[in-house]
């Protein structure tokens, strides 16, 4: 085009500038006329002064700056002091403590069901339970005992919360039904622990184990059936762990078994192999000196306690038998050398399946 | 001659004028300015200015010519110390 030819050529810089002052200035009264035709349109709206408050409320929202205030002019704590009315109960309570208290009057929390729940089966063990007073250090352990179940709810109360835990050890896993004293329901209320799979109607103890004064005979048959029942010495309780509890040697459960059940009672666990009885048979008499020997020194540093001399010094003789069919079974694979020495490890508590054959182990036991 | 030179000017200015507006860059311009007046606050010193005018006139007989013959210099006026030397 000539004309950009023409204006091209005839470019300087201080021109340059003047016209792009003249752009700009065209631009900006552009801007303006903009401006004034969206100003005139607020005003004929009518919404122009809007976002315009009146002094008044201005200064309602005035920035607090004095201490001890925040910048709404609150004072910080306030709420703590004050005291609010249970619509419930009628009381007065403090602030922060209001709501855990509403939970409890009104009875909606999960808290206070549970605790309602416990109450009322307090009640119902308090109208049927006769008077059984164990030991007085049954009472201040942790657990609960028997007679003593009064003391050791007020001392623990929240050992026990989970209700579903009581209704599921209200069923009878193992069929017994041999107690007929109404009292059985007590303890299972309460027992929550690891014990469950002893769901037995006896008389409950939340660890350590079954009283055994007060079972009968075919109770006892059974419970021996299932669980390990030796004595311990400081409860005078039968421990309801299972037939293979590390606690309690076999020999102890053996020794138990006879003194509840006659010198013919036999380990419940024997019975599912056929093998050990003809072992036995023949192997019985060679045994028998051994056993007797092993019988005095029972005493096996895992064990605690004094109670296992003493409960199984009597019963040298009589464990033989059994005893070996025990270890056969633990380590069947072994040949019956094997096994003979293989009691010795036994006693130990650390089965160890390639035992030596030989009577060294004897020596260690010493 | 200076006559003559003037409306080179003139003539130029017109070609640039026409050549921004072709290509779109006006409007391009126009709505940076825009944006920057408002940025540096112009916008809102031009409103309030606008509503101390429309206070003094009453707010039912304010007219279009009334203000833009009130703001538009003093937003040119407002608007001059912003050099413009970016839109070169």
């Amino acid at each position: 085009m000539k004309m950009e030819e023409m204006s091209l050529s005839g470019l300087d810089n201080s021109k340059l500038e003047a016209i792009a002052q003249e752009i700009y200035a065209d631009l900006v009264e552009d801007s303006c006329l903009g401006f004034c035709f969206e100003v005139h349109r607020a005003v004929k709206c009518g919404y122009f002064f809007l976002d315009d408050t009146d002094p008044d409320s201005m200064k309602d929202f005035e920035i607090v700056d004095q201490p001890g205030l925040d910048i709404f002019g609150q004072v910080f704590n306030q709420w703590k002091s004050k005291e609010c009315v249970c619509p419930n109960c009628s009381r007065s309570i403090a602030a922060s403590r209001f709501a855990p208290h509403l939970e409890k009057c009104l009875g909606m929390g999960r808290n206070s069901s549970r605790i309602a729940n416990r109450r009322i089966a307090n009640s119902n063990n308090m109208n049927k339970s006769e008077s059984d007073q164990e030991d007085n250090d049954d009472i201040n352990d942790n657990d609960w005992s028997y007679g003593s179940e009064k003391k050791g709810l007020w001392y623990l109360p929240f050992q026990n919360p989970n209700s579903p835990r009581r209704s599921k050890s209200l069923k009878h896993k193992n069929g017994f039904s041999v107690c007929t004293s109404a009292s059985n329901t007590l303890p299972l209320l309460f027992s929550s622990s690891g014990e469950l799979s002893n769901s037995d109607p006896f008389k409950y103890n939340n660890s350590t184990g079954i009283s055994y004064e007060t079972l009968g005979p075919e109770e006892l048959r059974s419970l021996l059936t299932t669980q390990c029942g030796v004595i311990s010495e400081h409860t005078k309780k039968m421990c309801t762990r299972s037939l293979r509890c590390p606690q309690h040697t076999d020999e102890q459960r053996r020794a138990v078994r006879i003194y509840f059940l006659g010198p013919s009672a036999v380990l419940p666990e024997v019975e599912s192999s056929l093998d050990n009885d003809s072992f036995d048979m023949t192997d019985s008499q060679a045994l028998i000196s051994r056993l007797q020997w092993d019988g005095s020194s029972d005493l096996s540093p895992s064990d605690s306690g004094s109670s296992k001399t003493s409960e199984n010094q009597g019963w040298g003789l009589g464990t033989n038998s059994s005893e070996s069919r025990k270890t056969k079974k633990k380590k069947s694979h072994l040949s019956l050398v094997g096994t003979a020495s293989g009691l010795g490890s036994n006693k130990k508590k650390k089965p160890k399946p390639p035992a030596p054959p030989t009577p060294s182990i004897y020596d260690d036991i010493n | 001659m200076v006559v003559s030179k003037m409306n080179k000017d003139a003539q130029m200015r017109a070609a640039i004028n026409q050549k921004l507006i072709e290509t779109g860059e006006r409007e391009r311009l126009k709505e940076l300015l825009r944006a920057k007046l408002i940025e540096c606050g112009w916008k809102d010193q031009l409103k309030a200015h606008c509503k101390e005018v429309i206070k003094e006139k009453g707010l039912e007989h304010v007219t279009v010519d009334d203000l833009v013959a009130e703001i538009t210099p003093k937003g040119r006026e407002l608007q001059n110390p912003i050099v413009p030397s970016s839109h070169l």
